[in-house]
């Protein structure tokens, strides 16, 4: 491996990054302009039907929907550069604003989801390969293949209908209830089953790969050797095979961001919780396309840059993948043998 | 050639299972046929539907299953056990058809990326790429932003154009390794056509890596429809299919009918396991060796 200047390094993942984002934009852009439905009717609500030919004229100059797209979006980058994302035409507010309100309560529904995700399908991986083959193993692989298989909003919806409704436990919509926006163990209480989804829904997927990579690993020489050592077998997994499997468990934990915030956005919108998921299915519903833009923005930035972050991590670690691509092209010349 | 020789000190043989069991033994039997059965019973459940699932009967709306109703009725006095037969065909047809199309993007994709010349093919394979890196749920809103009022063709149609991007990465790999080898070649010098070499050259050694893929990409698919449906961007109320029956249910938690979720939610779910159960099966078998530990 050549070392390369981390600057140059750098610069290039940076400048990747922001051309992802700019092919993005374009995209979003043009798909949301081009898609049916009168913008006007979010912004006016149901006036637009009474407006005479001139003042539908009047406004569309007014919000700048005349001109042709290319100026449209040259205009939109421009503000977009200086901060200006443009004004939610539902809300009648800056849309950066309207999404500051509410990202928070997304950050952190999506933020603990991950973290509980990331711990307790390590855990329940280290268990799983612990006890390979034995009924606690077999339990929990049954019972994995089946959480991973229940849609996140019919969960949620059964979640709600046994702990909300029947049991009246805990609360089934919103982020808290009236007049306690500042209650902390409210927020939290309004946390717990959005939570629950997030988690039941996406751990077995990573936990299976966490037993299977630590299956591999059990399987290598060391193993024997530290065997050979007298260590015990907690001792071998937890010193040696963990710290094996955890740079490619990282740099999965980076490339399932998408998954969980996808994932987020579905369960927002049914437990009504006021994040940028349910503020994504509303705006794309009432056409509120300078919302909608900064939302697909927002979030393929974040995808694009988890992207990037796994990458790095890979190549931190595994030198050779920054050289995949020879490697690939040998193979071929191998196999063409 | 058993009569010349004779074995000495061979272990008999004893056969206790019949062929029969043996051929079926490790495979998803019951998911197979799970799965059979509910195509059978949705494609032909006008036969033994008690009710016109469509027909709302307001007098018994929100009834809780029993003898009349076996599953009970909506919110808009429609008959669930009729509607989950007769809309299972519309969830499974999106399943299977958004597949078809997908599969058939990613083998076209895949085999022009895998033949194609370096440059063509990096071009190729980053543009997937940043597919990919679009969250699947906003590309799918947008896409049915563009086409407009939702119908079951439409939803597949975008439900297969979201779909394809990583079958076609793994056919892409698969290409790339073979494409040098003497068969293809000698097929193209004899005037082979790319549909052909794909068809009849290239398509036999990807098709075992892609099966897997394809029946989770049914499974995905019904997933989505339903989310999308239930969220109320997919179809709307009158084309019964699993998602917009249950998107009724948001509304019937307030009154507390239970089996307007449940009900088709378990069918929802026994169907999205099965099919996982076939997946699973599909993917080739990992030679494990003896543990080390």
């Amino acid at each position: 491996m050549i070392r390369e200047n981390p600057f140059v390094y750098y610069g290039k993942k940076l400048f990747v990054f922001l051309l992802s984002l700019f092919i993005l934009s374009l995209a979003v852009f043009f798909i949301s302009r081009l898609a049916p439905g009168d913008p006007l009717v979010s912004y006016y609500g149901d006036r637009v039907e009474k407006m005479s030919v001139e003042e539908r004229e009047w406004a569309e100059n007014k919000l700048g929907l005349n001109e042709s797209l290319p100026v449209q979006y040259g205009r939109w980058a421009k503000n977009a550069l200086c901060g200006d994302f443009g004004i939610s035409y539902k809300y009648k507010m800056e849309a950066s604003e309207v999404i500051g309100e509410r990202i928070g309560n997304t950050l952190v529904l999506g933020g603990i989801g991950f973290l509980l995700t990331f711990v307790l399908a390590l855990g329940l991986g280290i268990l799983c390969a612990y006890y390979e083959d034995k009924w606690l193993d077999k339990l929990l692989c049954r019972v994995g293949t089946i959480t991973s298989c229940i849609p996140e909003f019919w969960l949620s919806l059964v979640l709600i209908l046994i702990f909300s409704v029947n049991l009246n436990l805990l609360p089934g919509s919103g982020a808290y209830s009236i007049g306690n926006k500042d209650d902390f163990g409210d927020r939290m209480l309004h946390l717990v089953l959005p939570l629950a989804v997030v988690v039941i829904n996406h751990l077995w997927y990573y936990a299976y790969m966490v037993r299977n990579k630590l299956l591999e690993e059990v399987r290598a020489e060391y193993v024997l050797l530290g065997k050979a050592k007298g260590l015990s077998k907690r001792k071998i997994i937890f010193r040696h095979c963990l710290r094996n499997i955890m740079p490619s468990y990282l740099s999965l934990m980076a490339i399932s961001v998408p998954h969980i915030m996808g994932g987020t956005y579905i369960i927002e919108t049914v437990f009504s919780y006021p994040g940028i998921g349910k503020l994504a299915t509303e705006s794309a519903r009432y056409k509120d396309y300078n919302l909608l833009m900064l939302i697909c923005l927002i979030s393929g930035a974040v995808v694009i840059l988890c992207n990037i972050i796994a990458q790095i991590i890979n190549e931190r670690i595994d030198p050779r993948m920054r050289e995949s691509r020879h490697i690939e092209e040998g193979e071929v010349a191998e196999n063409g043998k | 050639m058993e009569n010349k020789f004779e074995l000495v000190g061979k272990r008999p043989t004893v056969l206790t299972e019949s062929k029969k069991r043996r051929t079926l033994r490790g495979k998803p039997v019951i998911s197979v046929s799970f799965i059979l059965v509910l195509i059978l019973a949705c494609s032909f459940c006008e036969l033994f539907m008690p009710k016109d699932p469509t027909y709302m009967d307001l007098y018994n709306a929100d009834a809780a299953p029993n003898g009349e109703f076996f599953f009970g009725t909506d919110a808009m006095g429609r008959d669930i056990f009729s509607m989950i037969w007769y809309g299972g065909r519309i969830s499974l047809f999106i399943g299977f058809f958004a597949t078809v199309i997908s599969v058939f993007i990613a083998v076209i994709f895949g085999s022009i990326s895998g033949l194609a010349p370096k440059w063509v093919d990096s071009i190729l394979m980053r543009f997937t790429e940043l597919l990919l890196s679009i969250p699947s749920l906003l590309l799918v809103i947008l896409l049915q932003a563009i086409m407009g009022k939702a119908n079951v063709l439409s939803i597949s149609i975008i439900l297969g154009l979201t779909g394809w991007m990583s079958m076609a990465k793994v056919v892409r790999s698969e290409v790339r390794q073979i494409r040098e080898s003497e068969y293809v070649i000698a097929a193209r010098c004899m005037g082979a056509g790319f549909w052909r070499i794909v068809w009849k050259h290239l398509a036999p050694n990807f098709v075992s890596s892609i099966m897997f893929m394809a029946v989770m990409n049914v499974r995905s698919a019904i997933v989505a429809e339903s989310t999308l449906s239930f969220i109320g961007m997919g179809l709307p109320l009158e084309i019964i299919s699993w998602g917009s029956l249950l998107s009724l249910a948001e509304r019937s938690i307030l009154s507390g009918s239970w089996w307007i979720i449940v009900i088709p939610g378990v069918f929802l779910v026994l169907t999205l396991l099965c099919l996982t159960n076939i997946g699973n099966h599909l993917r080739k078998a990992v030679n494990r060796k003896e543990s080390n530990l």
